[in-house]
């Protein structure tokens, strides 16, 4: 997982979850992070969709949970992605 | 198990049974078609509006559902467009937690149909559903509501939506028999009738089948609209169809002129309502400056048929004033109007443009099920 991607889902996420970024990890998941609920979640689905111009497939957005796991995910969607 | 979200087919039709009793015997007064072909809005080559279903699977069984309704509608900047209505979402969630993610799949799912997409009714803003949307950032109004009481004793008595408490039905029953309810019902509601400018004579002719004369009082009016769904004959044919006995279609008349309409029906009966008879303006539509001829009409054709009372909901201030200057009393309303992002882009600003969007229970959630 790049730094990068890190940082870009770690500052959506951080907005979203109203928490601060520092205290956001790649660990950081719906289990500690007590405003990362369902909705909060398919929140989450469209602001990445909207920053990055994909589409997340159903499975892709059950793999989506831990912070860590999405930037790794939106990694290689985007690397698989046509330019 | 992965939950996967399919269009509805005649196959799930026992496992949406199976669902549909899990969430009664879980409380849930809604629950999801029984039956995967719906004849009301079926998607048929080249119709619009049409509806079609959708079920999240586990492993084969139902565990939430959701319909689409795709319709024309007509915008301030004089475009159509085709958008979505979503409506009757079931999620297993509201009785399992552990499905608590389906209403957000369902959701998820219909915005990928449709970007542009609205929920209309939903039951009052105390419903899972608009908080979901409010959440996401969805433009939300109440649509209000209004009524007019033509027996006020029955009403005051069985009136179970307003009798939430001992001292509210003491205080109710007291009005009921005292005469003081009836007495102060008529005088608000006569005054508000009182204050209205004198509507023109205009005469109404029950019809069965909307036909071309609609088109004109469509094009006539639609400008003055932010937001309405197309109303010509074609559409109306479909979302009002001849073979709906329980709809009266009315067509308002000037010196033998077409200057509006308007479907009107009783409701069937609900458990809010008591033992009721609610009569509604279903939907209505007018020549710019004969809104309130027509609610007038609508509301004469209405107190024929020995109703307690007569209720609308309407979105547009004209129709609102209409409404007020027929004698209706503007009181809570549990309709809900959210639009998704990209709606409320082509309704902006919002506060301004709520008032402007023609929406009526024609809209939303019930038909045809409620009349």
């Amino acid at each position: 997982m790049t730094s990068t991607a890190f940082e870009q889902v770690r500052g959506i996420a951080s907005d979203l979850f109203a928490v601060p970024s520092q205290e956001i990890t790649a660990d950081s998941s719906p289990e500690t992070i007590k405003t990362w609920d369902s909705i909060q979640h398919l929140s989450l689905v469209l602001a990445l969709e909207e920053k990055f111009q994909i589409q997340l497939s159903p499975d892709e957005i059950e793999q989506m949970t831990s912070i860590g796991a999405i930037a790794r995910l939106l990694e290689s969607k985007l690397a698989n992605t046509p330019k | 198990m992965p939950i996967v979200i399919e269009p509805y087919r005649k196959e799930h039709e026992p496992a949406v049974e199976a669902f549909n009793q899990r969430l009664q015997a879980g409380g849930e007064a809604i629950i999801f078609f029984r039956q995967a072909e719906q004849q009301y809005l079926a998607k048929v080559e080249g119709s619009n509006p049409y509806q079609v279903q959708f079920v999240a699977l586990e492993d084969g069984t139902v565990r939430g559902g959701y319909a689409l309704k795709r319709q024309s509608f007509s915008f301030a900047d004089g475009t159509v467009r085709s958008i979505g209505y979503y409506h009757h979402c079931l999620s297993e969630g509201v009785i399992n937690q552990a499905y608590a993610r389906v209403g957000s799949m369902l959701l998820l799912h219909a915005m990928r149909q449709e970007q542009m997409l609205f929920c209309l009714g939903m039951g009052g803003y105390g419903r899972p559903l608009p908080n979901m949307l409010i959440r996401l950032g969805w433009s939300h109004c109440l649509i209000p509501f209004y009524m007019r009481v033509l027996r006020p004793y029955r009403f005051l008595k069985q009136m179970e939506r307003l009798r939430t408490s001992s001292m509210r039905r003491i205080a109710m029953d007291v009005g009921a028999i005292s005469g003081a309810g009836w007495t102060g019902l008529k005088a608000l509601q006569g005054g508000q009738r009182f204050r209205a400018p004198r509507v023109a004579p205009f005469s109404v002719e029950q019809f069965e089948e909307f036909s071309d004369w609609i088109d004109h009082l469509w094009e006539s009016a639609r400008g003055n609209y932010g937001m309405a769904a197309v109303r010509d004959a074609k559409t109306l044919r479909i979302l009002y169809p001849a073979n709906f006995p329980h709809l009266t279609r009315l067509k308002v008349m000037r010196d033998g002129a077409p200057v509006g309409w308007a479907v009107v029906a009783e409701r069937r009966k609900n458990p809010r309502w008591g033992n009721l008879r609610v009569g509604t303006v279903v939907d209505c539509w007018a020549a710019p400056g004969d809104e309130v001829t027509v609610i007038r009409a609508a509301t004469e054709a209405l107190e024929q048929r020995s109703l307690d009372v007569i209720v609308s909901n309407q979105s547009h201030q004209a129709w609102c004033t209409a409404l007020e200057h027929s004698g209706f009393l503007k009181t809570s309303s549990n309709f809900v109007f959210a639009g998704s992002k990209k709606l409320a882009e082509l309704l902006q600003p919002f506060d301004q443009q709520k008032s402007r969007m023609h929406l009526v229970r024609g809209d939303g959630d019930g038909l045809p099920w409620a009349y």
